[in-house]
């Protein structure tokens, strides 16, 4: 299993912790990159020779939201290729269907309970280390 | 003297011997005239005798056409006594003036006498009158209405001697006549007073004719719109082209109706409904068109006011929507935080926590899921009245049996659906959670050790009535009304937040239907509800 930069755009500071946690309680090797909000991704993003494999956004950010951030990416020449899964705990049919429409990698509900969240995490990870990627 | 004498005898003798030859020259020509005088007097006596031959043969030629004559045809002297007539007048009056005297004026009408009186006395004046209307009654004891066209005769001294003239029986026209004019102030009237305005325009577009109600609503008077370009005086700016390419149309012989926004006198904007059609002559030549227009100005307004309050509808309906879903990501977030907090809380002091701190610790997760399912179920609530999709045919028994399959029920409980249930018209996610809620709950109550969930159906004229029994707790006639409305919760619970049935409430509104329920303390509940077919 190939060993994966992901960049996290997340506004909450929990929400980072659960997931730097979780990987390291998982014991896995990824890079995780973290951006609070939209814009700071986008600078992030500045450096194409440091693209990420994998991005994990949030919908509900202060700024840019989460929609308009993905309309942002998918509009750019180099960043469209980055697979973007959302993570959220919205289940809002239509939040669905606008990130399906704009072009995302997939879409992941936040469980209520911590374990869960870790294997949700899990199963995301490996699905996306396995898989051939072209920044890596 | 004597020779004096003699030239005087002389000069009598000259005299008298010229005056001898003068008078025999008279006398010859006397003799001559009286010749030439008698020679006339016979040609004269031939000449009256051949006229006189072809006076007779004119007399008898004109008996002829009298006689034969279809029209009545009477000859009466200045008093109104009839001298002549034909067959004709005979049959018409039914008098004969051969057997008896009969007097023209005398059969008039009574009411008739100063119209008779001032017509012969133009007929006397001018010599002629024509398309005289009088009331006639015939010795048949019917009134006739004639019509005569007269004329008098003169003598030789332009003296008038007696009248002749041509009757006509007119009184079937007269009626039709009548009853057409009545027909046409009928629907005179009727135009003049409907609330719809009716305009004729001729072949430029020019007004011929608007009735009452439409000067009304234009605010014109019909004199200044007559001779008027309807389609320049009238159509508000924005309409203008639009009624011009309907006036094409209208040329073209087609009949049409719309909607435009017309400009009064005054200057206010209407909307009317125009509905016009080409108008033709009696060989279906267009000759313009006719306008028949309604003022929908306060349709239009209620109309645009309901799409208006539609449209804020839906957009307070999405705000909502939208809302509700914000609101509870909001809510949901901190709770997986907490739940994420708790969690490390307990795994990095695993040894040090001692029981009752981790059972504190459960209680706060147990909490945190109550909490989540709440949000849930108001969110679930909310978006339950509101009909995002077009309604389709849902199978019921086929969604239900699949229901049961993969809903959670203990093992001493058996759902069993004992009639086939039918294809009903509604939005199947919905249909889903309301026969989903109504089992869950059954469910929840079940204290019997071998619970029994029984799922029907009966069908009635328009809708049909379904039913979900079990024999749980029951619930007291007192809580019946109370359990419908939303956070009324019957039972203190983890898994219970009092929602369920309000929404079962909302999704049967929602299929126009009603839903109640039956229960009997210790025994069991039934509730049923319709949906419509």
């Amino acid at each position: 299993m190939s060993k994966l930069n992901i960049l996290l755009i997340e506004d909450d500071m929990i929400e980072v912790m659960k997931l730097n946690r979780a990987v390291s309680s998982l014991k896995l090797q990824h890079n995780i990159v973290e951006a609070n909000n939209g814009e700071d991704a986008l600078k992030v993003l500045e450096q194409k020779d440091k693209l990420p494999d994998v991005i994990l956004l949030d919908l509900n950010m202060p700024k840019i939201n989460g929609i308009e951030f993905l309309k942002i990416l998918k509009s750019d020449d180099r960043l469209k290729y980055i697979p973007t899964i959302i993570l959220t705990t919205s289940s809002n049919k239509r939040d669905l269907l606008a990130c399906f429409e704009i072009g995302i990698a997939g879409y992941v509900l936040k469980p209520l309970k911590y374990d869960d969240y870790v294997f949700k995490i899990e199963k995301l990870l490996s699905y996306w280390s396995m898989n051939e990627l072209i920044t890596a | 003297m004597e020779q004096g004498l003699k030239d005087e005898i002389e000069i009598y003798k000259r005299a008298l011997k010229r005056e001898k030859a003068a008078r025999k020259a008279a006398e010859e020509i006397l003799e001559q005239k009286s010749t030439e005088l008698y020679d006339l007097t016979q040609e004269l006596k031939q000449a009256n005798s051949k006229l006189q031959k072809t006076v007779k043969e004119q007399t008898t030629e004109l008996q002829g056409v009298f006689e034969n004559i279809i029209d009545a045809y009477i000859v009466m002297d200045l008093w109104g006594n009839v001298l002549k007539m034909n067959e004709a007048a005979i049959s018409l009056l039914g008098y004969n003036n051969s057997n008896n005297d009969f007097n023209l004026f005398a059969i008039a009408d009574k009411d008739e006498v100063e119209n008779v009186m001032s017509t012969f006395e133009v007929l006397m004046s001018e010599g002629s009158v024509t398309d005289f209307k009088v009331k006639l009654n015939t010795k048949f004891g019917k009134q006739i209405i004639a019509q005569v066209n007269a004329s008098v005769i003169i003598d030789e001294n332009n003296k008038a001697i007696a009248a002749q003239g041509i009757i006509r029986d007119v009184t079937f026209e007269n009626k039709y006549r009548q009853a057409i004019e009545v027909e046409k102030q009928k629907y005179s009237r009727i135009i003049a007073n409907m609330h719809l305005g009716l305009i004729e325009l001729d072949k430029e577009e020019k007004i011929m004719m608007a009735n009452y109600s439409f000067c009304e609503m234009a605010g014109y008077t019909e004199e200044e719109l007559i001779g008027q370009v309807g389609k320049e005086l009238l159509p508000a700016e924005e309409d203008k082209e639009l009624v011009h390419e309907k006036n094409i149309e209208r040329k073209n012989g087609r009949s049409n109706a719309y909607g435009a926004r017309v400009k009064k006198k005054n200057g206010d904007i209407r909307y009317w409904l125009i509905s016009g059609a080409p108008n033709y002559d009696l060989n279906g030549n267009i000759i313009g068109s006719i306008g028949i227009t309604f003022d929908i100005t306060d349709l239009k307004n209620l109309q645009l006011q309901k799409e208006g309050l539609l449209k804020t509808l839906e957009t307070r309906n999405n705000e909502l929507h939208e809302y509700a879903h914000i609101v509870s990501h909001d809510l949901k977030s901190p709770l997986r935080s907490i739940n994420a907090l708790v969690s490390w809380l307990k795994e990095d002091n695993k040894t040090i926590l001692d029981e009752v701190s981790m059972q504190n610790f459960a209680h706060i997760e147990t909490t945190l899921e109550k909490m989540e399912q709440l949000i849930t179920d108001i969110l679930a609530y909310s978006s339950a009245g509101s009909e995002d999709k077009e309604k389709a045919e849902v199978d019921l028994d086929v969604l239900i049996t699949d229901l049961v399959k993969i809903l959670y029920v203990p093992e001493h409980i058996t759902v069993s659906i004992n009639t086939k249930l039918p294809v009903v018209k509604g939005d199947q996610t919905k249909l889903q959670q309301l026969f989903q809620n109504l089992i869950s709950n059954a469910v929840k109550f079940i204290d019997k050790p071998e619970g029994k969930i029984d799922i029907n159906v009966k069908e009635l004229p328009s809708y049909y009535e379904f039913s979900v029994a079990d024999n749980g707790i029951g619930i007291d006639n007192k809580f019946h009304d109370k359990i419908f409305k939303i956070f009324h919760s019957l039972k203190k619970s983890k898994d219970s937040t009092g929602i369920g049935l309000s929404i079962v409430k909302k999704i049967v509104d929602l299929h126009e239907g009603e839903v109640w329920l039956e229960s009997q303390v210790d025994l069991g509940t039934t509730f049923y509800f319709t949906i419509k077919k």
